[in-house]
């Protein structure tokens, strides 16, 4: 690795451990020159509940395994024992942190399946939550990557004005963390009054706390000195990998969803998603920044642009026995992480036959990670694993 | 679309081609080409992002349904390969090389459907379900809820009743079908 | 490299020091939760029905359906309450949405600390909570927002000026596409089956017919009903009015969708699907008077359990007030044929033309029969015996409904009264404008009666189909006499009727006698019930049966008599109801089955 930087003090060990004929690591634990490490599922340093298993040579990390599995419920399967109704409380919990992608997922595939339309309001209100989501999610992340380099004042800002955003939620969909607005058909509720003007006030706290991160993060020497040079995704992974979202987008990579398959009513909205040349962790963490203020501004058009009433929700069959006739779909949408997609197979029961999820962190906690990790220094893992946005619940399901 | 599908045509026997949308369509091919196909459209025709390996348990046909999913980026478009392999001793060609992430999926569908991949780096490892001795869960037959009953205990004093049947022994005990 | 700004820029974060905290100082009470809240439920159980779709939807299973003390198990409701047990629970608010009768919804409180964790589960409105009379929470989203279809599919039917002039059937079934619709709209709570007289299985067949398995919903009906097609048209619905469906939107056309199987299977295949091909007999013989609806039900579960059974009709067909009572544009003959010819092909015997009493006695088929089941009808008129009423054009409904039937021709003068405001007055009005139109080209048919329109015994629909079909209905008045100058009928005089029952509820109807009307007329049809002829119960047998109030004779709850070989049904005991007469049947046929079994 090449690091331009006084604190670079590892020598090149590229050579160690050695290999065998067939390319394999010779690590030999009894030989001393190797520890095992566990980091996690209990580690601040981890989001969420992942263990990394760890083996270090010295501080320089030599091999990487992702273990997950402690947040296993099965709810795959569990759907396929419930009517579609009954999926819709199911599914948001694959992933706790933006849990409406799965809400938006499985009512457009049971939608697309069943032939129904939704009505514009619907969709207006969708686009909405969808970024409100985004922009909660964000609000921890962005700040969180400053926390893996025990920066954690802005930390709190961002938790602070995540709640707020959750008072919205609350107001628009009865739930704060677990929605359940966006079900089979249409959405649950309109704007409750007054909600444009909160939502303004909320926005113009963020717009104060976008200058303030940009101050105590990306123009902190600390943390560019942490955060630059380490942790690079290089183009070409990208396809070998199956790389998506921001972490592609931050390799010159232009994916996303939204863009590129529009769905609701983001072709109707004016947003340019930005794109680096240049993978490394600050770079991923600034353009997470550019993507929270393009939310903010995202939310604006819609709020600028939402129709004042319509309808909520299309017509569907009785929700006790809605049966669809056999068929797949695949169904993606653009979460914070990137894309998000339920592949789902129906076999004319009331019950669908297959729901699977694929999430961004399959492929960026698992295979790319432990990828990453080689040959990089044990006090970076963290900051590795937060820069690529990893959401373990989505990866065990 | 349409055209790549009847190009490929040539070279694959595809059958049971769905036009879901206009970016996405369903083929099936049998198991020995399933490979050659991903790998053609990888190749040549610019199938460069591998979106998901998937299995759909059809217990009723004695089949697994994989789903090889496979999206074109400059494209924008997807293209599902469907292969269907026996349930009895599942086996099938391992993809590893083909993208980095198909190991994963692999390991996976090894422990939750019990389909083996020769060869696929560890494919052995347990992946979600450590210290796991039931049949591979996402099985249909795996029956979740009398797992649950057998592993943990109800709660006392639940116990609900079916409106028809309770309001005939209180209105009508007496009437016999 | 690194630059000063780099190093000076976080300070600025020091600027916090100086503001104020965000923490909320008291959130246990300056924190309620927002107006859509999902908190702890409330449920108003006065509107709650019980019908357990709030069960059904729980995907965790959170629910029982629990007897509630104080709270009765009657008509349209189960009795039954939800208890959620917050173990389970995910606040999805599903159960809201789902409900019924929208009695159901969550209060916004969050906060609840118990050391009990049985304090967790509880009767929402039963068991009183600080949330009751929380105004904000979570409520089924309004308007446009629903689980499942409020408004009935729509049946074709014949305009009324296509159908004023005919006896043609004029509405004219579901299609499959209407009938799955209609069928959709079921929650299965099964509500509906104790109101049913006969107990039918109709969630189970409405279910056939989502699954388009119509073979299976004929099995379903014939458990409890042998006369699906009549039913299917000409039920009194009872089930329709306890719908659960019904207290946010119309309720399922039930009886629609019953004939809609019926008519869907081929008579000839009623035996396969039926599994009724080979019957074995028992070789005992049950005489049954009467081919109405309880004697036919009576005859057909009786085939079933192998006797051997013959229907003694007077009339020259059989169908009994089905086919002599109700005119044919409500049900056809050929559909009436259809059901009975299916039962007698089971091997049930008719004989027409016959009069017990004076072609053969009851006591003769004593001798004759192991059992005698009657089921004998109301078929004598009733009089208003006001003044005038004795008049040759005076008539009673129930005999010209009969001579309709029989093809007789009857009087049809250019105006008409008709006295009554029951289904069997519209019938008789919508029958005669319908002659009227053949005859004079117009109709001038006038139906009035004691109750209010609001309080009409008719069915809705009858009253506003008369109307289409050019009749008048001006009810609310009490006949006073006839007028009558020159030996011809010239009118009805009426007085404004203020009420029906006195206090103690007798029937004792209050007139303004200032509120005069008088309807011109030249023919009068009285239409206020009927009465039974039990002419053929000779004197001997009379002496030894038991009678009950109001003059009836009291059978158990097998319709066995006090005569235990003889049973009776149908109308003389339970009032004019086709489907009552039905579930009497196949109930009396049990109790034959009991009585026979046990003598041997």
């Amino acid at each position: 690795m090449m690091k331009n930087s006084i604190f670079n003090i590892s020598p090149d060990r590229s050579k160690y451990p050695e290999k065998d004929a067939e390319g394999n690591l010779m690590v030999d634990l009894d030989s001393q020159k190797y520890v095992k490490l566990w980091q996690g599922p209990q580690h601040p340093g981890v989001t969420g509940n992942m263990s990394l298993e760890l083996t270090i040579s010295g501080d320089e990390i030599i091999q990487a395994k992702t273990h997950v599995g402690y947040l296993h419920r099965g709810f795959e399967k569990l759907m396929e024992r419930r009517k579609y109704i009954q999926c819709f409380p199911t599914c948001i919990r694959m992933c706790v942190a933006e849990p409406d992608y799965n809400e938006y997922n499985l009512a457009a595939g049971i939608e697309e399946l069943s032939g129904i339309e939704v009505p514009e309001m619907a969709q207006w209100l969708r686009t909405l939550v969808l970024e409100m989501a985004r922009l909660q999610s964000l609000l921890r992340v962005v700040p969180g990557q400053g926390g893996t380099f025990a920066l954690g004042l802005g930390v709190q800002w961002g938790v602070y004005l995540r709640d707020l955003i959750l008072d919205l939620f609350e107001e628009l969909t009865g739930g704060r963390v677990y929605h359940m607005y966006i079900l089979p058909g249409g959405v649950r509720g309109l704007l409750p009054d007054g909600f444009k003007k909160r939502m303004e006030e909320t926005l113009k706290k963020i717009d104060e706390f976008v200058v303030n991160i940009d101050n105590l993060m990306f123009s902190n020497a600390v943390f560019k000195q942490r955060a630059k040079d380490v942790g690079i995704i290089q183009p070409e992974w990208i396809d070998q990998f199956g790389i998506v979202g921001p972490n592609a987008r931050s390799a010159g990579f232009m994916r996303d969803v939204r863009k590129d398959y529009p769905y609701l009513v983001y072709d109707q909205l004016d947003f340019e998603p930005m794109t680096m040349n240049y993978s490394d962790i600050y770079n991923r963490a600034r353009l997470r920044w550019h993507d929270l203020i393009m939310t903010v501004d995202l939310i604006r058009q819609i709020m600028a642009k939402i129709p004042e009433t319509g309808d909520i929700k299309a017509p569907t069959p009785n929700v006790l026995h809605w049966k669809i006739p056999r068929n797949e779909t695949y169904i993606r949408s653009e979460s914070s992480r990137g894309e998000y997609g339920f592949y789902m197979v129906s076999d004319g029961t009331d019950k669908p036959r297959r729901i699977n999820l694929r999430g961004p962190s399959y492929v960026h906690a698992i295979s790319l990670l432990e990828h990453m990790l080689i040959n990089a220094n044990i006090a970076d893992t963290a900051a590795i694993m937060v820069s690529l946005q990893t959401c373990p619940p989505e990866i065990e399901r | 679309m349409e055209q790549l599908i009847n190009k490929l045509q040539k070279s694959f026997k595809l059958s049971d081609v769905k036009h879901q949308r206009e970016n996405l369509t369903f083929v099936t091919v049998k198991k020995d080409s399933a490979l050659d196909l991903v790998t053609h459209c990888r190749d040549y025709e610019g199938f460069s992002h591998f979106v998901l390996l998937s299995c759909v348990d059809w217990i009723e046909d004695g089949k697994f349904q994989l789903t090889y999913l496979l999206n074109n980026p400059s494209g924008k478009f997807d293209l599902g390969i469907r292969t269907f392999i026996s349930r009895d001793n599942a086996s099938m060609t391992s993809a590893h090389l083909l993208w980095r992430q198909i190991a994963t999926y692999q390991r996976e569908l090894k422990e939750m459907y019990g389909i083996d991949f020769p060869g696929s780096p560890r494919v052995d490892e347990s992946f979600i379900l450590e210290g796991w001795d039931e049949i591979p869960p996402m099985r249909r037959e795996f029956d979740t809820k009398k797992y649950s009953e057998d592993t943990y205990f109800p709660r006392e004093g639940r116990g609900s009743n079916d409106p028809a049947t309770y309001m005939k022994s209180k209105l009508y005990p007496d009437d016999e079908k | 490299m690194t630059s000063l700004k780099d190093i000076l820029s976080p300070f600025t974060a020091w600027k916090n020091v100086i503001l104020e905290p965000v923490t909320i100082k008291d959130p246990i009470n300056d924190r309620p939760g927002a107006a859509r809240y999902r908190g702890f439920h409330k449920n108003d159980i006065t509107k709650c029905i019980g019908c357990g779709t709030c069960e059904d939807i729980c995907e965790n299973e959170a629910i029982d359906m629990v007897p509630v003390e104080g709270i009765e198990t009657k008509d349209g409701d189960s009795g039954l309450r939800p208890k959620i047990d917050y173990g389970r629970c995910c606040w999805c608010a599903l159960c809201v949405d789902v409900c019924t009768t929208n009695s159901l919804s969550m209060s916004n409180e969050y906060k609840w600390i118990d050391t009990d964790p049985d304090n967790f589960r509880f009767i929402p409105g039963v068991d009183k909570k600080s949330w009751d009379d929380n105004e904000a929470g979570w409520k089924k989203p309004e308007p446009n927002y629903e689980f499942y279809g409020l408004k009935r599919a729509e049946m074709g039917e014949l305009h009324p000026e296509e159908r004023d002039h005919s006896f043609i059937e004029f509405i004219k079934g579901y299609s499959k596409q209407q009938a799955q619709e209609e069928a959709d709209r079921c929650v299965e709570c099964g509500i509906c089956t104790a109101t049913c007289p006969a107990h039918m299985g109709i969630p189970d067949y409405i279910r056939a017919i989502r699954n388009d398995d119509i073979e299976e919903g004929l099995r379903v009906l014939y458990e409890t009903n042998p006369l699906p097609e009549i039913c299917g048209r000409i039920c009194t619905h009872k089930c329709e009015s306890v719908c659960s469906i019904g207290h946010k939107g119309e309720p399922l056309s039930i009886r629609w969708l019953k004939r809609y199987i019926a008519d869907q299977v081929e008579s000839e295949h009623y035996k396969k699907i039926l599994e009724t091909e080979n019957l074995v007999k028992n070789g005992k013989k049950v005489a049954i008077i009467g081919a109405g609806p309880s004697g036919l039900s009576a005859a057909y579960y009786l085939s079933l359990l192998g006797y051997e059974c013959t229907i003694f009709e007077k009339l020259p067909e059989a169908g009994g007030m089905m086919r002599y009572g109700i005119p044919e544009y409500r049900l056809p003959y050929d559909q009436i044929d259809k059901d009975i010819n299916y039962i007698l092909s089971l091997g049930v015997e008719i004989r027409y033309n016959v009069n017990i009493g004076s072609d053969i006695t009851l006591d003769q088929l004593h001798l004759d029969y192991d059992a005698v089941f009657a089921g004998t009808g109301l078929h004598l008129g009733r009089s208003t015996r006001i003044d005038g009423s004795d008049h040759e054009n005076v008539y009673q409904s129930i005999e010209l409904l009969r001579k309709i039937t029989l093809g007789e021709e009857i009087h049809v003068a250019e105006k008409i009264v008709v006295i009554g405001g029951g289904n069997v007055a519209m019938d008789i009005t919508r029958s005669l404008a319908r002659l009227q139109k053949i005859k004079y080209g117009k109709v001038q048919t006038l139906a009035t009666s004691l109750e209010t329109e609001d309080k009409m015994p008719a069915d809705r629909e009858e009253v506003v189909e008369a109307r289409e079909e050019g009749a008048i209905i001006d009810p609310g008045w009490a006949p006073q006499s006839i007028e009558i100058v020159d030996g011809k009928v010239k009118g009805l005089h009426v007085t404004q009727c203020l009420s029906l029952f006195d206090a103690t509820g007798a029937f004792n109807p209050q007139c303004n006698l200032d509120n005069k009307k008088f309807f011109e007329a030249d023919m009068v049809v009285e239409s206020i019930g009927q009465g039974m002829d039990l002419g053929y119960i000779s004197e001997n047998i009379k002496d030894n049966l038991t009678m009950g109030p109001r003059g009836r004779i009291q059978v158990d709850k097998y319709f066995q008599t006090s005569l235990p070989w003889l049973f009776l049904g149908g109308d003389i005991i339970q009032g004019p109801d086709v489907i009552h007469g039905i579930a009497n049947g196949h109930q009396a046929a049990r109790g034959i089955d009991n009585y026979l079994n046990a003598k041997g």
